[in-house]
């Protein structure tokens, strides 16, 4: 009896001592295993008289169940601590670079043709495309500019024979589409945007490049007005440069718009105070625009008096140069990593 | 255009406008301004008199002058090598400002100076309109000049501002001074008096002149004798004008056929009656010689061009320039007037050709209005007679018509109105058709108006709504959004696939490029699976690099890499898409090229370098999202061309049996052309997808049952292709009805130690899984061991001990 007594007071001081999970186990293989004192005790319990071997096996099971319960609880402290030190080992300097997921950016034009996409799109125009290689037909003669009309001055073309060249202006694909919608029982309304790459002859420097790409667009329904192309274009120039923004019409000449308009929109740089980006006047010339041409109209096989429409054209290049303010076109066809990473988000 | 504002102030009063405030109003109506400039400019400026001109006793040049200005008398020190006593000049002031700075007293070389005495050049007068005397040395005025003036710049009719303005096409009409002016006072609102008398030509003693045309390009053309006229200095009003149109004058005569020109924009031509003795002209083309024009240079004429020719000779370059032996000298004393139409193209060729832009044929490429021979022939009778004593004037003959008729129509001020979008009223418009002097008048509901010879550019009731509306002005213009039934906006096919592969590609790592589309030989030659054989070529390219439309895009992404690889770039990964074209075909098409590490964190050495399996699993990734699962996929070994591709590093890809493409490492020869390093590129026809049939998401449950799997490593001959060995595995999944071989994956290929020469080690994982029950040990046994078994059989596989 008093063995089991010191047995257990033993035991309990030992397990309140142990320090390691590993230890832990040797006490609860010693203590609660097949050898060891409390079954060194169990063996005695034959030399005790019949009456008293009942109650000694109470009380040697609980002491038994003293260790279970010691053991246990000493076992979740330990477990606490270890997990305490382990943690304590994982240290990392979290101020070295993190694995960055290396992200490719669209291109700065294509960045910006799409946002010109997206919110025609949301006014309800679809995107029309056509072929660079154009025939002189689609480019000029039924862009109102017939052979040999001092107009073709303007653009020094790429041409390709006598009726092919490279396209001078999406113009082209409006007087495509103009042709597809009339062969469609003249459908109305046509409210498409095209956007793609043109090409006039003219050297490559800072602000003139060969090669450089527009977003025409182009409305023809019962009605439509001057004012109407105004507040196209005034939401068109507050989507790109800003809720603020306005713009101004003033008189221009293209062949195939009448009346024809270049259209300013305030400077974004100085809000339209004045500065070196708008050249002091606090407007900037951004697009080109007008009321389709009755002759226009009646090619495609339109009837003008029954419906007009209006057109406009931005340069892609001028909106992302000024945007991001870009001074040398060139930048846009060079492709230097560099240059393209510099895109590398929505606006 | 160039037109001064003393110019347009003959026709109008202009005294209570700036030509600031002018150029902007002229602006705003559509004429753009694009520069204002003074003839000259100076402060504190007074005629003086030279009194006496002494050496500069320490200079071997400066002079020092006793200058008389009126109300004092100043010393000053001239550098200038003309300067003399008696002369009239003009004298800056101390306190002066002049466009070079401001004048101060001060000492040079010991003697006072207290003042400049000036130049025109130090005055701000642009060098081309002076005499070489003139800008050599100060300017003499002339003996009467009023010592004392303080404003000789006024004097000299220097006191002008220019205004250059920008002509639209359309607007061709205003090269003439008297457009110019007509437009002016329509936009300024201001009534305009030309001195133009009709029919002033129309005087004169029968003629034996004859002239004709035997070209079509020559519509028109007027003759007309002056037997006498004298050739004398121009007045003081037309030499001012005339540098103010930055002329020159040379002698009344040919000063008035220039003024006549910019009056009208008719190019006149004066002939010395004696070169052309036959009093014949004929216009001709089928000419070709070599001529000297009155500029005294060589051209050689080819038949395109056209000739005025007297007895078969030429005697001009029609449209262009005169002959040296007709042109007008201080002898002359008859003339011929020309006054003709030529046809612009020709004349456009014709000055290109010979790179010759004179005043007379810019005028004629750009178009001359109707009426303007006959304007330019009157005018130019009226002032011959009034300042080159014109007499013996024979009657004017004219050869062929122009064809005019005068433009009148109705419009409709609601349509109008309608068309802008605005509420103009009756009065306002009316008003505004006055100032243009259109005529307008009511007509029922209609306004009929008639349209004046020079506005060639007005014909329909659209170009009257531009009239008024840039008159009125746009500020009016109200801003409304279109109203109609509501429209879908959305993107095609094509456009929904291009954006989902850059979306893709840029989220991998790929940068987006865009390159030129026209290209020289070399790119042609290396084109990558080329669209077509026939290559489109530009008839008349701006260079050699530039010479073709592309038929391929790697090429151009590759000259991308050299960009930056020659910049220390190493890690590049860049994309286009972009049409390229054949003869009458396109297709667009999809490159991808890259370099170096894709992904990388140096100091944790992790990184994901570019090779042949990266563009393969980047075409299979990318095609299975655009629904191309990649059992329709085919990769395989290159055949085509191995001569930009590394043969063995390379392949052919395939949807179904059409070819989509080709990529892997660019052939180390080519990589040395285009100096660019371990490059390795793809092409594809996008074509390709979207004529095909993208496969739709088709849902299966996912099994609820557990998954098993196990791996095996075999020894096969090195040549053993892994897709075979896959292929033979796959083929023993049937268990029941379905396949319960969900995966296979290699897990490791090696060669050397522990393997026989000549053979490999493949390592797979199979993975087994069944949707309707979980599987028995026994099941997978049996097939696995029917794996081995048939692998064995296709390709000699052995279990590696």
């Amino acid at each position: 009896m008093e063995k089991l007594t010191s047995i257990k007071e033993e035991g309990l001081a030992k397990i309140a001592a142990c320090e390691s999970l590993h230890d832990l186990q040797e006490l609860r293989v010693l203590y609660l295993g097949k050898k060891g004192p409390i079954q060194e005790v169990m063996k005695s319990m034959k030399d005790l008289p019949k009456e008293e071997r009942p109650a000694f096996g109470q009380q040697v099971n609980e002491v038994k169940t003293m260790f279970a319960d010691a053991i246990e609880e000493r076992k979740q402290v330990l477990e606490i601590k270890e997990m305490e030190e382990k943690i304590e080992k994982e240290k990392i300097d979290i101020t070295l670079d993190g694995q960055k997921p290396n992200l490719g950016n669209l291109h700065p034009l294509m960045l910006i043709q799409q946002e010109i996409e997206d919110l025609f799109i949301g006014l309800g125009y679809t995107v029309a495309e056509g072929p660079e290689v154009e025939e002189d037909f689609y480019n000029f003669e039924r862009a109102n500019i017939p052979k040999d009309h001092p107009a073709r001055d303007m653009q020094d073309t790429f041409y390709i024979n006598e009726e092919e060249l490279l396209r001078t202006h999406t113009t082209a694909v409006q007087m495509r589409q103009l042709e597809y919608y009339a062969k469609q029982n003249c459908h109305l309304p046509i409210k498409v945007i095209c956007p793609g790459k043109v090409y006039r002859r003219d050297d490559d420097d800072a602000t003139h490049s060969h090669q450089f790409m527009q977003c025409e667009g182009l409305v023809v329904a019962e009605g439509i007005t001057l004012s109407d192309l105004k507040g196209t274009l005034e939401f068109l120039a507050q989507k790109m440069f800003g809720e603020s923004r306005t713009i101004r019409f003033r008189p221009s000449y293209f062949q195939f718009t009448e009346p024809s308009v270049e259209v300013d929109v305030s400077c974004h740089v100085c809000g339209g105070k004045g500065c070196p980006v708008c050249k002091g006047t606090g407007w900037i010339e951004i697009l080109g625009a007008g009321m389709v041409h009755p002759n226009v109209l009646r090619m495609a096989g339109y009837d003008p008096e029954k419906c007009s429409g209006f057109a406009f054209g931005v340069g892609i290049e001028r909106v992302a140069m000024l945007k991001y303010g870009i001074t040398d076109i060139r930048n846009f066809y060079t492709n230097d990593l560099r240059f393209l990473k510099t895109f590398n988000r929505f606006e | 255009m160039i037109i001064s504002k003393k110019w347009l102030g003959q026709y109008m009063d202009l005294s209570d406008i700036t030509i600031e405030e002018m150029a902007e109003r002229i602006t705003d109506a559509g004429l753009e301004v694009e520069g204002v400039a003074h003839m000259s400019s100076g402060s504190k400026l007074v005629i003086g008199k030279v009194l006496s001109c002494e050496a500069h006793p320490d200079s071997d040049h400066l002079h020092v002058c006793q200058v008389d200005l009126g109300d004092t008398s100043e010393q000053i020190v001239c550098g200038a090598p003309n300067v003399a006593a008696g002369q009239k000049v003009i004298v800056a002031r101390v306190g002066a400002k002049l466009p070079d700075g401001e004048i101060k007293a001060g000492m040079i070389r010991g003697q006072a100076s207290n003042g400049m005495i000036c130049s025109l050049l130090e005055l701000g007068v642009d060098a081309h309109m002076l005499s070489e005397e003139s800008k050599n040395g100060i300017e003499v005025l002339d003996e009467d000049a009023p010592v004392g003036n303080e404003d000789p710049l006024g004097y000299l009719g220097l006191d002008d501002a220019i205004l250059d303005v920008g002509l639209t096409p359309n607007r061709n009409d205003c090269m003439a001074a008297w457009s110019m002016a007509l437009e002016t006072g329509a936009i300024l609102h201001k009534e305009v008096t030309l001195p133009y008398e009709e029919g002033s030509a129309n005087i004169g003693t029968p003629t034996k002149l004859k002239v004709s045309s035997e070209t079509e390009k020559c519509p028109l053309f007027l003759g007309k004798v002056i037997n006498h006229v004298t050739i004398k200095p121009s007045p003081k009003w037309m030499k001012e004008l005339l540098m103010a149109a930055g002329m020159k004058s040379i002698n009344n005569v040919v000063d008035i056929s220039n003024i006549v020109m910019l009056e009208t924009g008719q190019p006149l031509h004066f002939y010395d009656i004696n070169a052309i003795p036959a009093q014949e002209i004929t216009v001709k083309d089928h000419q070709a010689c070599t001529y000297t024009a009155l500029d005294g240079v060589d051209y050689a004429l080819t038949d395109d061009d056209i000739v005025i020719t007297t007895e078969g000779k030429p005697i001009g370059i029609a449209g262009i320039m005169g002959g040296d032996d007709s042109k007008i000298e201080d002898t002359t004393s008859g003339i011929i007037i020309e006054a003709a139409i030529f046809h612009h193209v020709a004349i456009r060729n014709t000055a290109r050709r010979l790179n010759l832009n004179t005043d007379a044929s810019v005028r004629y490429q750009k178009g001359i209005e109707p009426m303007a021979t006959f304007k330019a022939m009157d005018r130019a009778v009226a002032l011959l007679r009034e300042y080159a004593d014109a007499d013996g004037i024979e009657e004017t003959v004219q050869y062929g018509d122009n064809h005019y008729t005068p433009v009148a129509f109705d419009v409709n001020l609601d349509s109008i109105n309608k068309l802008l979008g605005t509420t103009f009223a009756e009065a306002e418009v009316m008003q505004v058709l006055e100032d243009l002097h259109f005529a307008p008048s009511k007509q029922g509901e209609n306004i009929h108006v008639c349209i004046p010879s020079y506005r060639t550019d007005i014909s329909m009731e659209a170009d009257i709504a531009e009239e008024i509306i840039r008159i009125l002005g746009y500020d009016r213009l109200p801003s409304t959004l279109p109203y109609m039934p509501a429209t879908l906006g959305a993107l095609d096919k094509r456009q929904r696939m291009r954006r989902r592969v850059r979306d893709i590609l840029s989220n991998l790592g790929y940068n987006e490029a865009v390159s030129y589309s026209l290209v020289s030989k070399k790119h042609i030659e290396d084109a990558i699976l080329p669209c077509s054989q026939d290559i489109v070529e530009m008839a008349s390219p701006m260079s050699e690099d530039r010479r073709y439309v592309r038929n391929s895009l790697l090429p151009s992404l590759l000259g991308c890499i050299a960009y930056n690889q020659a910049r220390n770039q190493h890690d590049v990964a860049l994309f286009e898409i972009s049409n390229v074209y054949g003869n009458h075909h396109v297709e667009e098409r999809l490159a991808v090229a890259a370099s170096g590490a894709l992904q990388k964190n140096r100091w944790q050495k992790f990184s994901v370098d570019v090779d042949f399996y990266t563009l393969k699993g980047l075409a299979e990734s990318m095609l299975e999202a655009l629904g191309f699962s990649n059992n329709r996929i085919r990769v395989q070994e290159n055949k085509l061309d191995t001569k930009h591709f590394h043969p063995y590093r390379s392949a052919e890809l395939y949807l179904g049996k059409e070819l989509l493409g080709i990529f892997g490492e660019i052939h180390p020869a080519m990589a040395k052309e285009y100096a660019i390093d371990d490059v390795y590129g793809m092409e594809l026809n996008l074509e390709v997808l979207l004529n095909n049939k993208a496969s739709k998401v088709k849902f299966i449950e996912v099994s609820k049952y557990p998954s098993v799997s196990r791996d095996l490593a075999l020894v096969v001959k090195e040549d053993v292709k892994v897709a075979d060995i896959l292929n033979s595995i796959r083929k023993n999944g049937k268990l029941g009805k379905e396949n319960i071989i969900q995966n296979v994956e290699v897990f490791d290929v090696y060669t050397g130690e522990h393997v026989e020469e000549g053979h490999k080690s493949i390592a797979l994982s199979i993975n087994f899984q069944s949707n309707e029950r979980t599987l028995k040990d026994k099941e997978i046994n049996e097939i696995f061991d029917k794996i081995l078994e048939t692998l064995k059989h296709d390709v000699d596989a052995q279990l590696r001990a």
